[in-house]
């Protein structure tokens, strides 16, 4: 039971940064239904980033600031200049889940021939810890939560009060209504994944603060949690990936503290399984799955 | 219109058979020059062990550089090429195949390591490549392929030697942090056995899913298991997040690590993330006994040194045992060909225990050069590498001391030994 309630706090950890990385890749498939394999690899491009601005010796918030402008800056580009031809030329949904794994190929091995296989910390002060309610927490994990929820915050505002996210919203339940009712829906998702790839450039940044040490494929092991988050809570459903990184950060913490640490990711996606026989749209799904790409 | 498809059909058939004769005769005519011997880096150079490959490189440039200044085997040259295994089986399998298929001047390879070994030595040892692995499964104990070769020690020995150094230190209590690949998990179970029959306990063994963005949990269960020192084996991003999370919350414990964690990637990573001065006091790391000095290593550093063109920051594989022992792979490949009178794996195969073992009236020799002198002469050999004597046993395993080691101020200092009389008395 000691361990437990710690293990509580390091889960929020793990989830505040599950959350930002799984709202973003959900949002990108949810307005575009691309299912962007390459999320990984443009975090992991972002930290590289973050590193390069904290080895100048600039402060860690503005190699935040210098991810996510990378990642906005990156996945824009990728979805005009490689993705949206795709699109525009008839490739479907599996179709563009092959290109998205090629440039994830592409991505890591560019990274891997610039860094050379080695490990890289960003340079910052070192943390101090804080105990609250039974839980230790550092310093930066404390940032790394507050990022996660002013993160989930502006999401929420954007979504539910501005125009661009009811416009998101319609989108993502119908591109083609919701170009026949007079949207923009090419600003639309351009807008989408600027904001996604900000999102994808901060979780790099944190996940790296986080673990200390990252090499090029740091990101895409990554992955596969980020993709349990976004199907766990609906995929497409921004708010259901926050309840997904939630679940799966804090079961896999638990886990790990009461069973054997190997199999951490094996209870987290055997709870995803039941979710999913009891859900199979996930926890939060409204949208219809019989979508195709967006363009 | 059949009789032009005859015709085509056997204008093609002589120029084919042309063509042929044409390569048979300049394979066997002595106009052109001797096909190149390739040695095969068979090892991860991307993936989680990424820093294996180069290590290997760091091994096999120095030796191959000094064989062809010597005018190379039987007049062939050598070189040494990259072949990419990824840690995993998987990837590995393929890239063996691909590589027995088309490196017609394959003689042998370095490698492959404890990520491939299981899936790939039988494929080598079927195609009959001669294979100077770096894996330490116990597996390869006592194998009876003919092909297999180690040179470094085997991990449940690497257990024995890290179980023996704790206990010389005073350690009764301690936890075992291994990945849960099977590289590191090999280490475990002589680890257990030798620590627990020294009169030690081991009050947390559980292996660790690498590359997690937390292990603060496990930190959590670790400590209310109260250890003095922690065993460890993973791999540097797993190392520097964990004991970066033991330090901010805890305070770090000693830990001794195997040789995985005395490669630069993992120095580096962990010194970062826990800082040099708790990273001098806390840590040591085990290895095999190599020490850097003698003139095998003279000449091998001297080589590697001037390979600064093909080997990235070389220096920093001057005192690596595993890259003295890729080193001492190809010298001692070599020897056999000549030893052999033949480039032929399945013919100088059996050669490689005859110019290693020991043996009365045998000329020892710490190089190449000297040993390929020494055949020339009509000696018999004892050839005695940069990691020191190699005595392979029935299972063409040889196994020798262990050194420990600190990292301090980025340099890998020499703290002690475990004998190899030590480590025989406790695997009994």
């Amino acid at each position: 039971m000691n361990t437990i309630v710690p293990a509580i706090g390091f889960g929020l950890v793990t989830a505040s940064i599950l959350a930002i990385a799984g709202v973003g890749f959900t949002l990108q498939f949810g307005v575009t239904n691309i299912l962007n394999l390459a999320y990984g690899d443009i975090m992991t491009a972002a930290a590289f980033v973050a590193y390069l601005v904290t080895s100048a010796g600039f402060s860690v918030w503005l190699a935040l600031v210098a991810g996510a402008a990378f990642g906005s800056v990156f996945s824009v580009l990728l979805n005009r200049g490689l993705y949206t031809p795709f699109v525009r030329r008839g490739t479907r949904l599996f179709g563009m889940i092959i290109v998205t794994i090629a440039v994830s190929l592409i991505v890591q091995n560019g990274l891997l021939a610039l860094s050379g296989a080695r490990f890289f910390s960003l340079k910052m002060p070192r943390p101090s810890s804080v105990h609250i309610a039974g839980m230790v927490f550092t310093t930066v994990q404390l940032a790394i939560i507050a990022i996660a929820v002013v993160a989930m915050l502006l999401i929420h505002l954007l979504l539910r009060y501005t125009k661009l996210g009811k416009a998101m919203r319609a989108t993502a339940a119908d591109p083609d209504l919701a170009r026949n009712c007079g949207i923009a829906t090419d600003r639309v998702i351009d807008l989408a994944w600027a904001i996604s790839g900000a999102l994808c450039g901060l979780a790099g940044v944190i996940l790296v603060m986080n673990v200390t040490a990252f090499t090029d494929t740091t990101g895409s092991e990554f992955l596969i949690p980020i993709v349990a988050v976004a199907v766990l809570g609906g995929i497409g459903q921004p708010y259901g990936a926050m309840l997904g990184a939630l679940v799966i950060g804090i079961t896999t913490e638990v886990a790990a503290a009461i069973f054997n640490p190997e199999y951490k990711d094996v209870v987290a996606f055997v709870i995803l399984v039941i979710v999913l026989l009891a859900r199979p749209q996930g926890i939060l799904s409204e949208i219809a799955t019989r979508k195709e790409v967006a363009a | 219109m059949r009789l032009a498809v005859t015709a085509l059909a056997a204008v093609l058939a002589l120029a084919s058979a042309a063509a042929c004769s044409s390569s048979g005769s300049s394979g066997g005519g002595s106009s052109s020059p001797p096909s190149t011997l390739v040695v095969g880096e068979f090892n991860p150079f991307t993936g989680p062990d990424a820093a294996f490959g180069p290590e290997m490189v760091g091994g096999c440039i120095p030796a191959i550089r000094l064989i062809n200044a010597d005018g190379g085997v039987m007049g062939h040259k050598m070189s040494c090429v990259q072949e990419d295994t990824r840690g995993d089986p998987a990837d590995a399998v393929p890239a063996a195949q691909k590589m027995i298929a088309t490196e017609t001047s394959l003689v042998g390879v370095l490698g492959p390591s404890s990520d491939e070994a299981l899936a790939t030595v039988p494929i080598l040892n079927t195609a009959h490549v001669p294979m100077f692995v770096d894996t330490g499964q116990a597996a390869f104990d006592h194998t009876t392929d003919a092909y297999f070769w180690r040179i470094t020690p085997a991990d449940d020995v690497k257990g024995y030697a890290m179980a023996i150094w704790a206990h010389q230190a005073g350690y009764t209590r301690a936890a075992a942090v291994f990945g849960n690949d099977a590289g590191a998990q090999s280490d475990v179970p002589t680890l257990v056995s030798a620590f627990t029959g020294l009169g030690g306990t081991i009050v947390y063994n559980k292996p660790f899913a690498l590359d997690q963005s937390s292990y603060r949990s496990e930190v959590e269960s670790i400590l209310a298991a109260k250890p003095q020192v922690i065993f460890t084996e993973v791999d540097p991003q797993t190392g520097a997040t964990f004991l970066s999370e033991l330090q901010q919350l805890h305070g770090l414990l000693p830990v001794i690590g195997t040789e995985v964690s005395l490669q630069t990637p993992w120095l580096k990573a962990v010194n970062t993330a826990i800082g040099a001065a708790s990273m001098a006091k806390y840590f040591e790391g085990m290895q095999p006994y190599a020490p850097p000095s003698g003139p095998a290593w003279q000449t091998f550093n001297n080589a590697l040194l001037a390979s600064k063109s093909q080997v990235p920051q070389p220096g920093q594989w001057s005192t690596d045992p595993y890259s003295m022992t890729y080193y001492d792979g190809v010298n001692i490949m070599a020897l056999a060909m000549l030893a052999a009178h033949s480039t032929s794996p399945a013919v100088f195969d059996k050669d490689i225990m005859a110019v290693t073992e020991p043996g009365p009236g045998k000329t020892v020799v710490t190089s190449f050069a000297a040993g390929k002198a020494a055949l020339a002469a009509g000696k018999q050999i004892q050839y005695v590498g940069a990691g020191g004597p190699i005595v392979f046993n029935q299972w063409h395993n040889s196994t020798g001391a262990f050194e420990a080691a600190k990292y301090v101020s980025g340099n890998v200092d020499l703290v002690g030994s475990v004998t190899a009389a030590q480590i025989a008395a406790i695997s009994k």
